[in-house]
């Protein structure tokens, strides 16, 4: 029953994954991202892990892919690339994927293979995964790291918002103000 | 006993798991078609005029005439929709909508039956996770319909989702603090001196206004605001495939009115033997739904910008402002 689940997730997760590269509508790669993190949550539940199954969900789908989904809405639907890839990209390109399959391969082999055929779900005692334990983790053997991601987070919005208040100072209230800064949200 | 997926609370034996699946959905399934009837007649009653009158004793049997109506429509897609998408769209809405009812308690464990679908340590988390799930049933519906007035439906519940969908997760972090757990049937037993509306009346209020917004009610039905979008994302849609959308959006209220009524007016809590307990359960459950209706008869629709501006300008500083009370007074008390 587990690795009729396990291979349901993962065949969706791969699946998911490959289609976000090879789709050529950025509406569907999108889509595809979507349906990755669904059954990759899906994985995370098989690793008795239900709250970062659910906070996925809640936060990438729900949150970070919706932003998505609404910037390839109004952009997408276009079948053709964007831009011609240079030659300079088409031989880095692949030197550099390469370079990362090694590297998670190294990462791989390294650490999470070594879990093989042992009895992983058995050892974990019961409560494992659940927010309480999870937020234990966080907030007391993790706090600085916590605090200190809260704080990087922080930044990025308050850095985030001057961004976007600062074209109205310089152009004035005479200029022609931009289209897309009618407003949070607001689609045209 | 090794939990397949994750740990929960309390585990049934799975017989009974389906038994209890079959009757939460014949159950809501068959409160849809009664609520759809309350509302056409409390509508005509706020509006001084009867409502429907003509099928069945005093219109009775309306909801069962439009199903049959919707059943027997021809499945049609627009020329310009995208095929696959155009018809998987509403699944999406009402699956998400069934499987949220699962969390709902209506009764502590009876029996050795725990009178709810499951009892997830998540359990709010639950809720929001498959709300962001249904949410892409709106979006991929207008989407993929080719028209113009669907695709703005579904931008604007889009945008209107995200915004809403914060100070409803922070109106619900005051009680979570207060019960110290997220399972439902944790905090509706915490419930048990006082329920969670009169200490967290803020949190009751925003979770409110946020679930009008969430579900796209009036006066937060700019989605498909019919004076300008027609109907909004579901535009395209005719058949069963609209009707679909429009039980997922009932059942919605439904499962609104449901979490209401467990973190803020006791859940299942009532005078009366333990049997009663699903009975106070529907009952605030039908109360909470009953207020949708008498808001959509009352207040009239926003203006765009002064729902992004309420949501974000208002409604989140308030429902920041009282989770951080909260936790002060959680901690010092």
């Amino acid at each position: 029953m587990v690795e009729v689940a396990f291979f349901f997730g993962a065949i969706g997760a791969i699946g998911g994954a490959l289609a976000v590269v090879l789709l050529r509508n950025p509406f569907y790669s999108v889509l595809a991202l979507v349906v990755h993190l669904v059954f990759l949550a899906g994985i995370f539940l098989l690793l008795l892990s239900q709250f970062i199954a659910a906070a996925q969900i809640v936060v990438y789908a729900g949150a970070v892919m919706v932003i998505y989904v609404f910037v390839a809405a109004y952009v997408g639907g276009i079948e053709e690339p964007m831009f011609d890839s240079s030659p300079k990209l088409r031989i880095f390109g692949p030197i550099i994927a390469a370079a990362l399959f090694i590297e998670i391969s190294i990462a791989v082999l390294g650490s999470s293979l070594t879990a093989l055929g042992t009895e992983g779900v058995a050892k974990v005692e019961s409560g494992f995964g659940t927010p309480e334990a999870v937020g234990r983790l966080m907030l007391e053997d993790f706090l600085i790291a916590f605090e200190a991601a809260s704080l990087l987070l922080l930044v990025a919005a308050v850095a985030a918002i001057v961004l976007a208040g600062r074209k109205d100072e310089t152009t004035g209230p005479s200029a022609t103000v931009p289209a897309g800064s009618t407003g949070p949200g607001e689609p045209g | 006993m090794t939990p397949l997926l994750a740990d929960t609370n309390f585990v049934d034996a799975t017989w009974i798991m389906v038994v209890k699946s079959l009757v939460i959905f014949i159950v809501i399934l068959s409160i849809v078609p009664v609520v759809l009837l309350a509302e056409r007649k409390l509508l005509g009653r706020f509006q001084q005029r009867y409502g429907p009158n003509r099928v069945g004793p005093y219109g009775a049997l309306q909801p069962l005439a439009d199903v049959g109506k919707l059943l027997s429509k021809q499945g049609f897609r627009p020329k310009g929709a995208v095929p696959f998408l155009y018809e998987i769209a509403p699944a999406i809405s009402i699956f998400a909508a069934v499987v949220t009812l699962a969390i709902l308690p209506f009764g502590d464990v009876q029996g050795g039956v725990g009178l709810y679908g499951i009892d997830v340590p998540i359990g709010i988390l639950y809720f929001f996770a498959f709300g962001a799930i249904g949410f892409y049933g709106l979006l991929l519906g207008g989407w993929a319909s080719g028209s113009k007035y669907s695709f703005l439906g579904a931008m604007r519940s889009a945008a209107q989702l995200i915004s809403y969908e914060i100070a409803m997760g922070l109106s619900l972090l005051g009680v979570v603090m207060m019960a110290g757990s997220l399972s439902l049937v944790d905090i509706v037993k915490a419930q048990g001196d006082i329920w969670f509306i009169v200490p967290q009346i803020v949190g009751f209020l925003i979770f409110m206004v946020a679930g009008f917004a969430e579900t796209n009610r009036v006066p937060f039905d700019l989605p498909e605001a019919d004076a300008e979008l027609v109907a909004g994302y579901s535009t395209e849609y005719g058949g069963m495939r609209f009707g679909s959308y429009f039980f997922a959006e009932y059942m919605e209220i439904l499962i609104i009115s449901g979490i209401a009524s467990t973190m803020f007016l006791g859940g299942w809590m009532g005078p009366g033997p333990p049997l009663l307990d699903p009975i106070w359960m529907l009952a605030k459950m039908l109360a909470i739904t009953f207020f949708f209706i008498w808001i959509r008869a009352t207040l009239p629709r926003f203006r765009y910008d002064q729902l992004m501006s309420f949501g974000w300008k208002i409604l989140l500083p308030i429902a920041t402002l009282n989770v951080l009370v909260t936790a002060v007074l959680v901690v010092v008390t």
